[in-house]
């Protein structure tokens, strides 16, 4: 959706000390619950062709009941369409590109949509995809199952009710992982890093790129990509990986996890990149000592991890990899904040994102000097 | 300008406002969450008003043992031209002995302004 690193950003209102994980994405994170905010007015061209969408996917005598629009940035929407259809009810999430520019390492909404039908051919838990629409009133779609349940990170690592869910998540993590992990990288060559023999160099590159398109000094973040530089494995394995998965894009009922949501930016890198990711401080939603987002240390969720696709991983392997994290989030908060300044997407949360990095600078010298020199 | 209010108690009086008057009328999660956010946002701005140009002097003094000395300006311009000069030089791979530690000290005085608590919970 509409954000690069997007991912909450801890704790935006600051008005809690429990870490909220608001990201800027907590509009979308709502709107892909069940019971969606619809705030907006709805567009009577895009809610027309959302009516000829589901027929061409259900058939004749599909009738739309409702399509509200949950939310979304200048990049993004996202509608909540309810169908009825001759053989019943079907509840659906449609995003759709808003015209505004999108960030340049995100995958299009054909390309995530392609991303998406692989992993769910390939048995991955993900919304099941309907289809790609190049024209809904004038611009690209996609349809897919709207799945119920609890995304907000917050919410997941505090209520009650969740309990149960907080235990099965790690080894659930780890399945659907290596499930991902496991994916056909030939067939999504247009995914970033498909060509290159290091990604990861790759993607300090473009981080270093998207530092200097910020254009503010920020020493603490050179420092952090210096080391990484160094420190990186070469030769690592090449894995197609999901590029945010941690809490906040995984649907989450009593059970655990039902849905991984948010494949924008899927890309073929080191498996490890994916494991550190949702270790990453901002994603541990105020539970800072439960290093696995907030919910758990993470053993069990390597472990079962290697289990199931042979690679061992020491928690302390991860540590240059959570570096990486930091890293990347770090820059993705103060982009998000150049939005606002640029006017590219006047926004108070994209504002206050500049600021917040200062946290990110913090746990990036946190671990810096844990690493020692 | 001595005239009160100063610019951080009229920052403080627009958030109670939000705080005190708007949000209670506000149903919308979504808006509510914005609310809180610019709320946020003004507490970041009075606290920047209040200690902002403290802590840069701080922050020249941590950076200026770093590197040369920066070209005369305000303390705005000098930690800019500081931190701008140290970047470029962590880039080329020369990391002056002590930058770590000032960088740490530099983040907590950031976080002073942009987020207190993240500070307390260690």
């Amino acid at each position: 959706m509409q954000s690069t690193l997007k991912g909450p950003s801890p704790d935006l209102a600051g008005w809690t000390d429990e870490r909220n994980g608001a990201m800027v994405r907590v509009v979308v994170r709502e709107m892909k619950s069940a019971a969606p905010l619809g705030t907006a007015a709805p567009g009577e061209a895009v809610q027309v062709a959302l009516g000829a969408c589901v027929e061409e996917l259900f058939g004749v005598g599909t009738k739309l009941a409702r399509a509200s629009l949950l939310g979304g940035g200048a990049s993004m929407e996202a509608w909540a369409v309810d169908a009825e259809t001759p053989r019943g009810p079907v509840a659906l999430l449609v995003r759709r590109a808003a015209g505004g520019r999108i960030y340049r390492d995100a995958l299009s909404l054909a390309q995530e949509f392609r991303v998406l039908e692989a992993a769910w051919e390939a048995g991955v838990r993900v919304p099941r995809p309907y289809r790609h629409f190049p024209d809904v009133a004038g611009r690209e779609a996609f349809a897919m199952e709207r799945l119920p349940g609890e995304t907000v990170g917050r919410r997941i690592v505090q209520r009650s009710e969740l309990e149960a869910a907080r235990a099965a998540l790690p080894g659930q993590m780890a399945e659907q992982l290596a499930r991902i992990h496991g994916l056909d990288a030939a067939r999504l060559d247009f995914l970033p890093g498909a060509r290159d023999e290091e990604p990861l160099r790759r993607s300090l590159d473009v981080l270093e790129a998207q530092l200097d398109e910020v254009g503010e000094p920020h020493p603490a973040i050179e420092l952090a990509l210096l080391r990484l530089r160094r420190d990186l494995p070469r030769g690592g394995p090449r894995r197609v990986c999901h590029g945010d998965f941690r809490l906040g894009n995984l649907m989450v009922c009593a059970g655990g996890l039902t849905g991984v949501l948010d494949w924008e930016f899927a890309h073929v890198g080191d498996p490890r990149e994916d494991l550190a990711w949702p270790m990453v401080r901002a994603w541990r939603f105020g539970r800072e000592q439960l290093r696995l987002g907030g919910i758990a240390q993470p053993g069990v969720f390597l472990e079962r991890y290697g289990q199931l696709t042979g690679l061992r991983v020491a928690p302390e392997e991860l540590r240059v990899f959570e570096l990486l994290g930091n890293l990347r989030w770090a820059i993705g908060a103060l982009t998000q904040a150049r939005r606002h300044l640029s006017s590219e997407e006047r926004s108070v949360e994209l504002a206050v994102l500049g600021r917040l990095a200062a946290e990110v600078e913090h746990e990036l010298l946190s671990l810096l000097h844990e690493g020692g020199a | 300008m001595p005239d009160r209010p100063s610019a951080s108690e009229l920052a403080d009086a627009v958030r109670e406002f939000l705080e005190a008057e708007v949000l209670p009328s506000v149903q919308d999660a979504r808006l509510r969450f914005r609310l809180l956010v610019a709320a946020n946002a003004l507490s970041i701005a009075k606290r920047d008003l209040e200690m902002g140009d403290d802590l840069l002097r701080e922050e020249i003094a941590l950076l200026r043992p770093l590197g040369e000395a920066p070209p005369p300006g305000t303390p705005r311009e000098q930690a800019l031209a500081l931190s701008a000069a140290l970047a470029r030089r962590i880039r080329r791979g020369e990391v002056p002995s002590g930058t770590l530690e000032a960088l740490r000290r530099i983040a907590e005085l950031k976080l002073r302004v942009a987020s207190p608590r993240y500070l307390e919970r260690g």
